[in-house]
């Protein structure tokens, strides 16, 4: 299996991709194969978004695509092209975090911290989609996201924070 | 290189040039797992993902036709019951925003869930050439052999037809959770005709159906006594194999379960009077 860390064929033919990625307008030429993963952490040094099965298990490179969760993994950079990218490393402004990494902080549901990024994108696309949000949806939103150090209680208790506080005025 | 057409007749174009040179891609759920995983090197991409209309479905005459670039998570939504949950089984989420169904037939997959469901309500497919225009044909001649298809090298598949209003049911045993591989899969349907029809997945080289114990369900009444000649039928018609997830004789005999619940389910369905909810 590739190392996504390491350096990127020069064999393979280039295409120039252009989209937009929290907030900046971007244009790179890369390798056609490139993953939008590799694009995200090699090419623009925006290594929040982690990288671990390469297979669309695990969620840990989950990342919005025009405000829908999408495995960074398994999309091609070229295909992002024209579209909005939003990763972890775009949802604080300037100091001030996201409410949903605040819960995280809050109720402790980062241990090891890998998989922290991808389930925050995860709760990201609900808390936008949704304002009333029931326990299976909440379940069902973050199914693709698999954590192997927390057993989930402090994951799903931070999310419903997060709900809470982002409805409270 | 990499072509990002936004029209079907742009792409169709393009595969009638590249052929075999140019990958097709959509949502890249099985492309790019492939090539992570080495075994793909494409230096040349048809990404159909911006083909909008390759998205859109529509009632014509008693049918619905959904586009092949309909995702997962779109079928997600759809009345038609087995469809609907058994796109709601695959993957995460993320990978529902982007599976087609469209990929979902052209991978052929023996365990391909939507290929099941769809098999099971006599789903014809359409594959459409730039140059000798759009063909029809039922789903279950797609299917030729392990990951072979009547997909020749410079058509797409463009959509679905379905009848519009079957009532179905859909199964997996697998591992429970997002990512899930099934061991045994099966769908059964009826038309508003009486026509009903059986698929199962992970138990052939392909997804399947089994003409000889559907053609016992030729409009009598679902009884018990019927329902369990067709799911003896079903075992001895299947043709599963031993391997790591399960044996040969667990998957027969997890057929012949599934297809006796499932029809069972259908049955008590209609007695309350249930459209297909
Ligand atoms: C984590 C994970 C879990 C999964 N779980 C399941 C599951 O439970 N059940 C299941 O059935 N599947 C499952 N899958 C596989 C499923 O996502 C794919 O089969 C999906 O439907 C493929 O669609 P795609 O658009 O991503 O195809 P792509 O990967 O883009 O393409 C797949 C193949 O189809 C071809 N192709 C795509 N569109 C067309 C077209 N319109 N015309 C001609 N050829 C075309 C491509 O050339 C390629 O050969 C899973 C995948 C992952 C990564
Ligand atoms: S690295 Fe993409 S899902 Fe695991
Ligand atoms: S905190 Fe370690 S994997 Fe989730």
């Amino acid at each position: 299996m590739p190392d996504p860390s390491s350096p990127i064929p020069v064999e393979i033919p280039t295409t120039q991709v252009s989209c937009r990625v929290n907030g900046a307008e971007i244009s790179r030429t890369v390798p056609v194969d490139t993953p939008l993963l590799a694009f995200l952490r090699d090419v623009l040094g925006l290594t929040g978004t982690k990288g671990a099965c390469l297979e669309g298990e695990c969620g840990s490179c989950t990342v919005l695509v025009d405000g829908v969760t999408v495995n960074s993994c398994l999309m091609l950079a070229a295909q992002a092209n024209d579209r909005n990218i939003t990763t972890i490393e775009g949802l604080a402004v300037g100091s001030e975090l996201d409410v949903i990494q605040d819960s995280f902080i809050e109720t402790g549901a980062a241990q090891c911290g890998y998989c922290t990024p991808g389930l925050i994108m995860s709760a990201r696309a609900l808390l936008n989609d949704q304002p009333d949000i029931s326990e299976d949806e909440l379940l069902t939103a973050m199914e693709g996201n698999i954590c192997r150090c927390t057993g989930y209680a402090s994951i799903i208790q931070a999310v419903k924070r997060a709900h809470r506080e982002s409805q409270s005025p | 290189m990499f072509h990002q057409p936004i029209t079907i007749e742009e792409a169709l174009n393009l595969r009638n040039e590249l052929g075999a040179d140019a990958t097709v891609i959509n949502g890249g759920t099985d492309v790019v797992v492939a090539m992570n995983h080495g075994a793909l090197k494409p230096q040349c991409f048809i990404d159909l993902s911006r083909l909008t209309s390759l998205r859109k479905n529509r009632e014509d005459d008693g049918s619905l036709i959904l586009g092949a670039g309909t995702t997962f998570a779109m079928m997600g939504r759809s009345h038609l019951r087995a469809l609907r949950e058994a796109s709601l089984s695959v993957g995460g989420p993320a990978i529902r925003n982007v599976g087609t169904l469209g990929g979902n037939i052209a991978t052929a997959s023996p365990a391909g869930d939507g290929c099941v469901a769809l098999l099971a309500m006599n789903a014809d497919v359409q594959l459409t050439s730039a140059e000798r225009g759009e063909r029809w044909i039922p789903l279950v001649d797609f299917f030729i052999d392990y990951r072979k298809t009547a997909l020749a090298g410079d058509e797409l598949i463009t959509a679905v037809r379905v009848p519009k209003d079957p009532q179905s049911r859909w199964y997996k045993i697998g591992k429970r959770g997002a990512v899930n591989i099934s061991l045994v899969c099966c769908a059964v349907s009826r038309n508003a005709n009486g026509k009903i029809g059986l698929a199962f997945g992970c138990v052939g080289p392909m997804p399947i159906t089994t003409p000889k114990a559907a053609s016992l369900l030729n409009g009598d009444p679902l009884t018990p006594e019927l329902i369990d000649d067709v799911a003896n039928l079903v075992a001895q018609e299947v043709r599963p194999i031993d391997d790591h997830r399960g044996s040969a004789t667990y998957r027969r005999a997890m057929c012949k379960t599934l297809v006796k619940r499932l029809l069972t389910d259908l049955h008590a369905g209609d007695q309350k009077g249930d459209a297909d909810a």
